[in-house]
């Protein structure tokens, strides 16, 4: 008989193993997530949105309520979710263009209006379910299907600084953090303190989470790892980039 | 804070932008998502006045897609959502109203039409038939009122959400620009006194209990992976809608048993149909209306059975054909001839069509 | 600056669909009729430009009225887009004569009048606020106090309840108690009851309480909005 890995008690059972490719860091990005939402004990107020691209695999993912939306929309979705029935803790799960092309403008409108909402963002440079192309935060000169000659920042821009964005837009009460997959604890703990900054009602709480994509990186295990742990973070800053001040006891 | 918006029964005199408002809390609809365009922005103004008394709730967002999708999130959770919009607003709403689809979802969606395409007008048009039936990348499963005065308007709007709630097919009430803005008196009322229980609402999302231990989770998606996948789901919705169709279906006629020529007309053109027909009747003239109340689904059938003895049928309309495809897609194979008094964007009086009729007879 | 003698300049508020332009628009020409010249109507909407008066304006100019209003010709292409204060609006009362205001609905109410050059604080406005107890908002006694009170300083109020073309004597007359009711808790005159004309037959000079009655003859219908 097979035996189960350890799972967090969030994780349903009967979807595993899930559907991502081996090696991504979704499947990191979830066990995070899923043992922050144990360690909360919120398991039964969740309420899971996940975008379109490979987020979308994680909609039966958890034993939590979940709805897959459309392409950039998960943000809305859920702050819909939110506004309707407050109590509920809702999760607005996407990627690189979900939040900072397509959806942009909804990421920023729910930061600005400090929505009581957690949206997680996995960064790993590019649309990956379509095929690889161009995603805001691929870095320059790396080559992408629309960008087959490596990205020329003088024509496409620089990688999109998401979290500095929602940072610069929020007001006191939102949480802003980037963590990566190379260091699990501590993106577990970004995502729970995330989280927690919903339960306490304070603001927008937001968790970029930079993560890799072998498959269309063309990488081994090796250098996509070297790319995570070495490359990225030259471009992507990791660490918490805003967080309410602590309230006198 | 009062507890009932509307008790018993009331003489008003309003615009109809404000009768929506005034409807949804008659409805007792739980929140608002929405985003200004003229000519709706008054439900806005009204239930934002208004919707602080009675413990409702508003969320203005930051375009027509995210009003869409944020009352899709607020359905899925339970609560009585509605939204409003007119024009390139309803274009952008096309998306959310194509996931409510493919998930049952059921919205309320209000559309004050206005001239298109593009910006063109904020004034008044019917020009937005076509994409509030059949709009998105779907199989218009939709339910569509077309309102025709303030008292539907408020009707219309309170059954919207019972229409959706029960049957699950996004559901919209399809004004426009004049009725949104124009002043005439109506009876609000609380729909107990009429006998309409609104239908309860079931979250989706949210539910009660611990997911995979005292219940299975929801898991909602609108996404497949093979042809023959889809085929089943799409079959599913589509034998779904047809089941219900006869019950949500609603038309009127009037004076169509012996009338050689049948005026067609929806929405606020009913008026100057009805009045034209009054008036061509009293000149001895064998002529009738019908006015579909549902542009979806469209009383086929009955229109089929009216039109089998008349010489000839006017499509009456202020736009370029909208109803007309809706009328020949109803009555394919019948030979009656169709003439179309096609004016988009513009107002049809009943005297002109009374001349339009006269001049064909 | 000089104020010009004796003349007339009332400035009608008041909420959506309260009548407030039919009930300027015919003070301006009942001006007018009495022999008073030069008069002027200044379509104040803001909130819905262009729509107010636009349809009627060259029929009240053949009339010999002035008025400051957008045409239909100049605002092809505005739709939604343009500015909605045009510069005669501002300067409106350094004409000669009468100045009639319709002022459009809106969160500001009588403030808004601050756009109008010496409007709030030259001493010459009165500001009236046209009321319709068959709109919900103005209903009841309560309800057109608390309404009154958002709309910053006011002159008097003008009872103008009506169902359109449903409208009847009972309405009317229960609007001029109601309105006169709330008046009193607020230390205000009641100027007038405006009624439609083709009830003059049911209605005489003055109302119930007492105050006096204004025809109206409606304008306004042509405008669908």
């Amino acid at each position: 008989m097979t035996k189960v890995p350890n799972m967090p008690k969030s994780w349903r059972v009967e979807t595993k193993p899930h559907k991502f490719c081996p090696g991504c860091g979704h499947g990191l990005v979830l066990k995070a997530l899923g043992e922050a939402i144990d360690e909360l004990g919120i398991q039964d107020r969740v309420v899971f949105g996940c975008d379109i691209g490979c987020s979308l695999l994680s909609w039966d993912f958890f034993n939590v309520d979940s709805v897959q939306t459309h392409h950039g929309r998960t943000t809305p979705v859920v702050t819909g979710v939110k506004r309707a029935r407050p109590e509920l803790i809702c999760i607005a799960y996407m990627g690189d263009g979900g939040g900072y092309a397509i959806g942009s403008q909804h990421l920023v409108n729910a930061a600005a209006r400090n929505e009581k909402v957690t949206a997680i963002l996995v960064n790993n440079c590019n649309y990956g379910m379509t095929g690889g192309q161009m995603a805001p935060t691929t870095l320059p000169q790396m080559k992408t299907e629309t960008t087959p000659y490596g990205r020329d920042p003088e024509q496409t821009g620089y990688p999109t600084q998401g979290p500095e964005m929602v940072a610069a837009i929020t007001r006191e009460g939102s949480y802003v953090a980037r963590g990566t997959v190379a260091n699990v604890r501590q993106l577990k703990g970004f995502i729970k303190k995330a989280l927690q900054n919903q339960i306490e009602g304070n603001g927008f709480s937001f968790v970029e989470a930079l993560s890799g994509c072998p498959t269309n990186w063309s990488t081994n295990a090796k250098d996509t790892w070297a790319f995570i742990e070495e490359t990225m973070p030259k471009y992507f800053k990791v660490g918490e980039i805003k967080a309410p001040a602590k309230k006198e006891e | 804070m009062a507890d009932k918006p509307i008790q018993g029964e009331k003489r008003v005199f309003m615009t109809g932008n404000e009768v929506v408002a005034w409807a949804a809390l008659a409805a007792e609809a739980d929140i608002m998502y929405g985003y200004p365009i003229t000519p709706q922005n008054e439900v806005m103004h009204y239930w934002t006045r208004l919707a602080p008394k009675y413990g409702k709730r508003f969320l203005q967002t930051e375009d027509e897609i995210s009003a869409g999708f944020t009352t899709c999130g607020g359905v899925l959770a339970g609560k009585r959502a509605f939204t409003a919009t007119a024009g390139p607003g309803n274009t952008l709403m096309q998306e959310s109203m194509s996931m409510a689809e493919m998930m049952r979802i059921p919205t309320v969606l209000v559309v004050q039409q206005r001239g298109g395409p593009s910006t063109a007008t904020v004034i008044y048009s019917q020009q937005e038939v076509t994409m509030t039936c059949y709009g998105g990348n779907g199989e218009g499963l939709r339910i569509v009122y077309s309102t025709g005065s303030h008292q539907e308007l408020y009707d219309y709007t309170i059954k919207a959400f019972n229409t959706a709630w029960k049957y699950r097919f996004p559901t919209f009430v399809l004004g426009d620009g004049y009725q949104a803005k124009m002043r005439e008196s109506l009876y609000l009322y609380d729909p107990a006194l009429k006998g309409i229980k609104m239908e309860t609402t079931t979250p989706y999302l949210g539910l009660e209990g611990m997911p995979g231990v005292d219940r299975d989770p929801s898991h909602l998606r609108n996404t497949y992976n093979t042809e023959e996948e889809l085929y089943e789901v799409v079959s599913d919705l589509v034998a779904a809608y047809e089941k219900i169709a006869p019950e949500v279906v609603e038309y009127q006629t009037f004076n169509t048993d012996d009338a050689e020529v049948i005026i067609i007309a929806h929405g606020v053109v009913t008026r100057a149909a009805q009045a034209a027909v009054k008036t061509l009747r009293s000149q001895g003239l064998k002529v009738g209306h019908f006015r579909p109340v549902t542009l979806r689904p469209f009383a086929a059938q009955q229109l089929r059975d009216i039109v089998k003895k008349a010489k000839k049928l006017v499509v009456v309309e202020s736009a370029q054909g909208q109803l007309m495809k809706l009328v020949k897609d109803a009555i394919y194979g019948e030979t009656v001839p169709i003439e179309g008094y096609l004016k988009p964007g513009q107002g049809i009086t009943g005297e002109e069509i009374v001349e339009y009729i006269k001049k064909g007879m | 600056m000089e104020k010009i003698a004796d003349r007339i300049v009332e400035a009608y508020i008041g909420e959506y669909a309260s009548g407030k332009s039919e009930v300027s628009l015919n003070r301006a020409l009942s001006l007018l009729e009495s022999g008073r010249s030069p008069v002027t109507l200044v379509d104040f909407d803001l909130v819905e430009p262009f729509y107010t008066l636009r349809p009627i304006k060259k029929e009240l100019e053949k009339k010999g009225l002035q008025v400051i209003a957008w045409e239909t010709k100049k605002t092809m292409g505005l739709g939604e887009a343009g500015t909605l204060l045009k510069p005669e609006m501002r300067w409106a009362l350094r004409r000669a004569g009468d100045v009639i205001f319709d002022v459009g609905y809106g969160i500001g109410g009588a403030v808004k009048l601050r756009l109008v050059e010496d409007g709030l604080d030259g001493g010459e406005m009165k500001i009236f606020v046209v009321t319709n107890i068959a709109r919900p908002i103005t209903g009841s006694v309560e309800d057109i106090v608390e309404y009154v009170g958002t709309l910053g300083p006011v002159d008097g109020l003008i009872n103008n309840s009506h169902l359109g073309d449903d409208t009847d004597v009972e309405i009317i007359q229960e609007g001029a108690r109601v309105v006169a009711e709330a008046a009193k808790r607020m230390g205000l005159p009641v100027i007038r009851t405006t009624v439609d004309i083709r009830l003059s037959d049911k209605i005489g000079r003055t109302d119930t309480m007492g105050n006096p009655v204004s025809y109206l003859k409606r304008h306004m219908n042509r405008s669908f909005w």
